[in-house]
């Protein structure tokens, strides 16, 4: 393999790694920031109910 | 305190994005003051200083091309310097299609007898003109629901109710726009520097479902009315193959920031033109006799078509 294509690839893997991470954690501040209080009562009477739908 | 220091550091970074935004990436020369189209065939260099006779009048020195084809360069006829020796206006054996920005390289400028270096520059026409035949080509002329028949999915599937229609149209534009200042964005900074194009559709897949998340997350909180508006549609979008098109279109063409919006501010409102041509009909031909093999998706399709011969009227149609 050429040197050059694997230092391309490890880069690559490198940048596209660091986005995601980025990304992730800005989402996940994001949804923690933003978070809406949801009521437990919906999730369990949907528990209870069949559901077939 | 805490809040005035937030506010200055919000400030800062608007101001490096603003600059960013209205500079872009181009490759501009500092000794070249103007580049602009003349005539027909006319391409005329406003330097910002007299530059050498022997330089700017050997043709071999410049090189031109149209943007999408960098192999076929254009041939120079003559070059004529002005008095002062500031302005080089280069005419063409044929007429030059001035719709498309024409990529300029004059090689080792020289001025008084000093080296410049190479100067890559994009003739172009009149900006603001430029930019809203970008927005009104990919919203009418080039509609991508009906010229190049794209999105159909979401397209019959959101437009029997005007108002869904609307709602799914408006949902649409706004992520379209973050989705694909996001890509330009990355495109432009990490992809290309990095020789990573091949990893284009990879990326924009990721950067649209993240765009949809965030607007998801955020809306939820700051405008519940609107969220429970958008409902089901605003997942909806990340299948809509629009939304995919236009960041690749914009790396392939190589827009700078203010054409990419307007490309994708265009690519939004011709979708919800055409869900909301597509969703009045459709209501009236609710209260149609509809032969029974017909009723439903058939008789849409075939209004769509109907819809994209209409539009083909605005093909070829050149604004400015």
């Amino acid at each position: 393999m050429d040197p050059a294509l694997i230092k391309m690839a490890l880069g690559g893997l490198a940048v596209l790694g660091c986005i995601g991470l980025f990304f992730g954690i800005g989402l996940a501040l994001a949804a923690h920031k933003f978070a809406v209080k949801a009521n437990p009562k919906v999730e369990e009477v949907l528990e209870v109910l069949a559901g077939a739908q | 305190m805490n809040i005035v220091i937030r506010k200055c550091l919000l400030a800062a970074v608007l101001t490096v994005l603003a600059a960013f935004l209205t500079t872009g990436c181009a490759t501009e020369h500092r000794f070249i003051k103007k580049t602009a189209f003349k005539d027909t065939n006319q391409i005329v260099i406003e330097f910002a200083g007299p530059v050498d006779e022997a330089w700017a009048k050997n043709p071999s020195h410049y090189s031109v091309y149209e943007k999408p084809d960098p192999d076929i360069k254009l041939k120079i006829q003559t070059i004529t310097l002005s008095p002062d020796r500031k302005t080089v206006a280069l005419t063409f054996a044929d007429p030059l299609n001035q719709n498309q920005p024409h990529v300029l390289t004059a090689t080792g400028i020289t001025s008084e007898g000093k080296s410049l270096g190479t100067a890559i520059l994009s003739v172009k026409k009149v900006y603001l003109g430029y930019l809203f035949s970008i927005l009104i080509g990919a919203m009418i002329i080039n509609n991508f629901v009906f010229t190049k028949y794209l999105g159909l999915c979401v397209f019959f599937g959101t437009s029997q109710k005007k108002s869904t229609a609307v709602g799914m149209g408006i949902t649409f534009t706004i992520v379209i726009v973050v989705s694909a200042m996001m890509a330009w964005f990355l495109y432009q900074f990490v992809l290309r520097p990095y020789r990573l194009n091949f990893l284009q559709i990879v990326v924009f897949i990721g950067l649209v479902s993240l765009s949809v998340q965030a607007v998801d997350t955020i809306l939820r909180k700051v405008n519940p009315m609107l969220f429970k508006a958008f409902g089901v549609y605003l997942v909806l979008v990340i299948a809509n193959c629009i939304i995919i098109a236009v960041p690749l279109i914009l790396a392939d063409n190589e827009y700078n920031a203010l054409e990419s919006l307007m490309l994708a501010l265009g690519a939004g409102l011709g979708f919800l033109i055409a869900l909301f041509l597509m969703s009045s009909v459709r209501e009236r031909l609710e209260l149609a006799r509809v032969p029974p093999t017909y009723r439903g998706l058939p008789i849409a399709f075939v209004v769509a078509g109907l819809f994209a011969l209409a539009f083909l009227g605005f093909s070829g149609m050149s604004i400015f």
